[in-house]
């Protein structure tokens, strides 16, 4: 009865305080422009990737009226074969997706930072320069956008701050803090209530907007964290809620509660992670590649180079069903079949030099985790870059997911032209569902 | 005035708490300064060593075909910059490495921030994050009771009794507030001299005092402010909430809005968009590595013609290097169309966001200061030009070397390692101030037009101020 009756007296309070309403008004704007922001991402890359489905079928009906007219290719390019595996898995069109969540309507995460989609062929890699971001304005990028994770992580604890900030300081100001004291019982449970008032009043708020989200991408109808997110949210605000009662708790004045405030927010919102983030720099700076680059370039020239029977026993040992094959036995054939699965053991140099780079990342996102226990926002952004998908680890799934298709088109190709597969309507459309799962 | 201005000084000097705020964050703005100088060090080594590595692979090139070299290529890492050690600007998001190679215009790879898990959403420890972002809190908070706290005390009237103008005891207040955050610039900025004072120059000192004025500027805008609240209203809390409230408005809220805003009123293209359109354009000209293509084959008649042969064999040079030097002109007119709109897409982009100076001076504040210190978008895409510029020679080199090696029984028509080494590598030439000054000008005359609005703010709005 007595923490209703606060609760009543603290709603009064509020409608009668039009800078508490006009911070809550903004809040729900931000909120919700953020939102959309989300989504619009959302649509735009799922827009994206149906049109370059479309194109896909485009260009795999081109193809297929190549078999169907009896044509080796196209007529002005009259060294492609398309009833050879080499040139009809060159001409399959297979590309990878990254398709966005509908989560991804809380929260972009690190979704601008990577591409998401990649045409996939026998050369390809993960780290292709077609893997960069989309382009956009990087000055944007930097600055970041506003989306509702933002608004959460950033403009929640200055919500809370506007609401709770002279909460015990107003009263003592003006001197009647002991009446209310005589009149509650206890400073702790009147300071508990009132707060309780706005955390509450905060988590209806979030509550409603997420589901506004949610209505944006139809979260719903796919596997969606929307439970998770509104539980780590809600983790969040209690956390900046004990913050700041402990802080009023012990403050003298008005004043003096709100720097107090906002030293804590200006910490962990800017100057730990910041710290952070130059710390990692200078532990790990940004990789230049070297190790990708040498096998780009040296390793395949000397690949390129070397003698036939090291590259015979390489493709061996990568497939052994090769020895027993058609070509294998062909001395004149042999040649061409060869050199066109010289790619195959070039493709295990690059996941060597990629691994390295993986690990090399790993070591920093390992760095990053170890801060994570004084650095509480930067947990909550990666906590919902991942139940959002939008993860660096989210990112390199996709990436491990293209090596694997890579793996599977040469694995496919070399064992094709060594056992002299000839590629008809049919095995051209085996070979498109294949390749791009 | 001036006594007024020193008065303030001494009462803020034995104040406890402002002393320990002031040595905590000095404390803080050092680190800053030798952990970014530092880090701006290793990344320069690391961008050394790399360079060195791919020189080195390059000038080590015995034999080998020149178009085959123009496949292999070469790699351009964006250097570090000594100036960025105060603001970073795009530099940790714009990709690291670019391959210079034949037939495309690549773009930069590899961004320092792809390469891990979130950390900050508002980049690194760098002064300008706590000259941005701290500094202006730090100014309101100690100029928000400045005139109220006056008022209830009486000292005010005290002040006016004794003849002061209260106009000039609020401009004193202003100033002595904005002289604190002129005096941190000041150290920081000595601080980093003393630090890079081998490597100073007229342009990075130049630089340096541009990025001076536009903080002092900012600063001023937000003392005056603060100053100009607290005393209109005679409650100090009101005038503090007021500050806060736009200084979330003005740092947090307004510069995000306005980037993505800026973004949907200027659209860039997809990338599968743009790569689909350079490839129907590409597809129009002449083809390098298809002798059986119609353009080639025209071109294949004009050179016959002119060395007055019938067949290609006949020809003292290889027409092969003329065909692939053509395709590269073709290319090269493509690129800058595609590339080109982007260009102007992103400068149509910048010149909106720079209008969000006129309701917000912390736009301007931000362009000035990652513009001075050459770490903007401008900068960044000067130096996409410049590696252009280089691949194109670079490319021009190889072909024509390519066109005058042919194929000989006593030669195998490759380049030698003479060749190799005689091809310059990229010399990044850092863009000057005088050359983009004229993109800041509107930033910094915005600066100046809320100073100047601050001004009168204090003279007309604090002509009937309440005395006591």
């Amino acid at each position: 009865m007595r923490s209703l009756n606060i609760f009543i007296l603290e709603w009064k309070h509020f409608v009668r305080s039009p800078f508490k309403i006009v911070a809550l008004l903004l809040f729900i704007i931000a909120s919700i422009y953020g939102l959309h922001n989300g989504a619009d991402l959302y649509k735009k890359q799922h827009s994206e990737i149906e049109r370059i489905n479309k194109e896909i079928e485009t260009q795999k009906e081109e193809t297929l009226s190549y078999y169907r007219n009896n044509q080796k290719g196209p007529e002005n390019r009259s060294w492609i074969d398309v009833t050879t595996p080499f040139w009809a898995i060159w001409s399959t069109p297979t590309y990878h997706f990254k398709a966005a969540s509908p989560d991804l309507v809380y929260n972009i995460g690190q979704t601008e930072q990577y591409g998401y989609y990649k045409k996939i062929g026998t050369t390809s890699s993960p780290y292709d320069p077609d893997m960069a971001k989309e382009i956009a304005n990087p000055e944007r990028i930097q600055s970041g956008t506003l989306d509702f994770s933002f608004v959460v992580l950033f403009l929640l604890p200055l919500l809370l701050l506007v609401l709770l900030y002279n909460i015990k300081g107003q009263e003592a100001e003006q001197g009647f803090l002991p009446l209310v004291f005589v009149q509650t019982g206890s400073k702790n449970w009147w300071i508990a209530s009132r707060t309780a008032f706005y955390t509450l009043l905060l988590l209806l708020t979030l509550f409603g907007l997420m589901l506004y989200g949610a209505m944006l991408t139809q979260v719903f109808d796919a596997e969606t964290a929307f439970f998770k997110i509104f539980a780590y949210i809600t983790i969040y605000l209690l956390i900046w809620v004990f913050v700041y009662f402990l802080i009023l708790k012990n403050g003298k004045n008005t004043v003096s509660n709100t720097l107090q405030m906002i030293g804590v927010w200006l910490l962990f919102a800017f100057i730990i992670p910041a710290a952070v983030q130059q710390w990692v720099s200078i532990e790990k700076p940004a990789n230049l590649m070297i190790d990708y680059i040498d096998v780009k370039r040296d390793k395949t020239e000397e690949i390129y180079g070397q003698d036939s029977d090291i590259t015979d026993a390489q493709l061996f040992s990568l497939y052994p069903t090769l020895q027993e094959s058609v070509i294998a036995k062909d001395s004149v054939r042999i040649n061409n079949a060869r050199r066109r699965s010289i790619r195959a053991i070039l493709n295990v140099e690059m996941k060597t030099a990629t691994d390295n780079l993986e690990k090399d990342n790993q070591a920093k996102n390992e760095l990053i985790a170890n801060t994570f226990w004084f650095n509480p926002i930067s947990f909550f952004q990666n906590k919902l870059n991942t139940l959002t998908k939008t993860h660096y680890n989210d990112y390199q799934n996709y990436r491990d997911e293209i090596q694997n298709l890579v793996d599977k088109r040469l694995e496919t190709m070399v064992l094709d032209i060594w056992n002299d597969v000839k590629i008809n309507e049919l095995k051209f459309i085996e070979y498109t569902n294949k390749l791009s799962k | 005035m001036l006594k007024i201005i020193k008065n303030e000084w001494l009462f803020l000097v034995r104040s406890r708490i402002f002393l320990g705020i002031s040595v905590a964050f000095i404390a803080i703005l050092l680190l800053s300064v030798f952990l970014g100088n530092y880090q701006t060090q290793k990344q320069a080594h690391t961008h050394d060593t790399a360079k060195e590595h791919v020189r080195q692979q390059w000038v080590s090139i015995d034999d080998m075909n020149a178009h085959s070299a123009a496949h292999y290529g070469t790699y351009v890492f964006k250097p570090s910059n000594l100036l960025s050690s105060l603001d970073e600007g795009v530099n940790s998001i714009t990709g690291n490495v670019l391959k210079v190679e034949g037939h495309v215009q690549n773009e930069i790879t590899h961004s320092e921030a792809s390469q891990m898990q979130s950390i900050s959403r508002f980049g690194k420890l760098k002064p300008s994050l706590l000259l941005q972002y701290i500094v202006p809190l730090l100014l309101v908070f100690l100029a928000f009771n400045s005139v109220s706290n006056e008022k209830q005390s009486g000292r005010f009237k005290l002040l006016v009794l004794q003849g002061a103008k209260p106009l000039q005891i609020i401009l004193s207040k202003t100033v002595s507030v904005w002289l604190y955050g002129v005096l941190l610039l000041t150290f920081i900025l000595g601080v980093y001299g003393v630090l890079t004072f081998q490597n100073l120059t007229s342009e990075i000192l130049t630089r340096t005092l541009l990025f001076f004025v536009s903080y002092a500027l900012y600063y001023f805008i937000i003392s005056g402010l603060t100053v100009f609240f607290s005393a209109r209203w005679q409650n100090a809390t009101l005038a503090l909430t007021a500050m806060l409230g736009i200084w979330i408005i003005w740092t947090i809220f307004l510069p995000n809005i306005l980037m993505s805003s800026a973004e949907k009123w200027h659209p860039l293209p997809s990338r599968s968009e743009f790569q689909a359109a350079m490839k129907e354009d590409r597809a129009k000209g002449i083809d390098g590595h298809n002798p059986a293509d119609e353009r080639s084959e025209a071109l294949k008649q004009k050179v016959l013609k002119e060395y007055k042969v019938d067949k290609i064999s006949d020809l003292p040079i290889n027409f092969s290097g003329i065909r692939l030097q053509a395709d590269e002109e073709y290319g090269n007119s493509v690129w800058d169309k595609h590339f080109g709109s982007n260009r102007a897409i992103l400068k149509n982009q910048k010149e909106s966001v720079q209008l969000g100076g006129i309701i917000n001076p912390f736009i301007s504040l931000q362009n000035t200061s990652m513009g001075f210190m050459a770490s903007d978008n401008l900068h960044h895409q000067e130096f996409l030009l410049q590696v252009e510029n280089y691949r194109r020679v670079f490319i021009k080199m190889l072909n024509d070397k390519y066109t005058h090696s042919k194929r000989t029984a006593e030669h195998n028509g490759n380049a030698d390692n003479a060749f190799f080494r005689s091809v310059p590598d990229f010399e990044y030439q850092p863009t000057t101030i005088s050359a983009v000054f004229s993109n800041y000008v509107l930033d910094l005359s915005l600066l100046i037009f809320w100073s100047l609005l601050v001004i009168v703010l204090i003279i007309f709005g604090t002509k009937k101020i309440q005395i006591v």
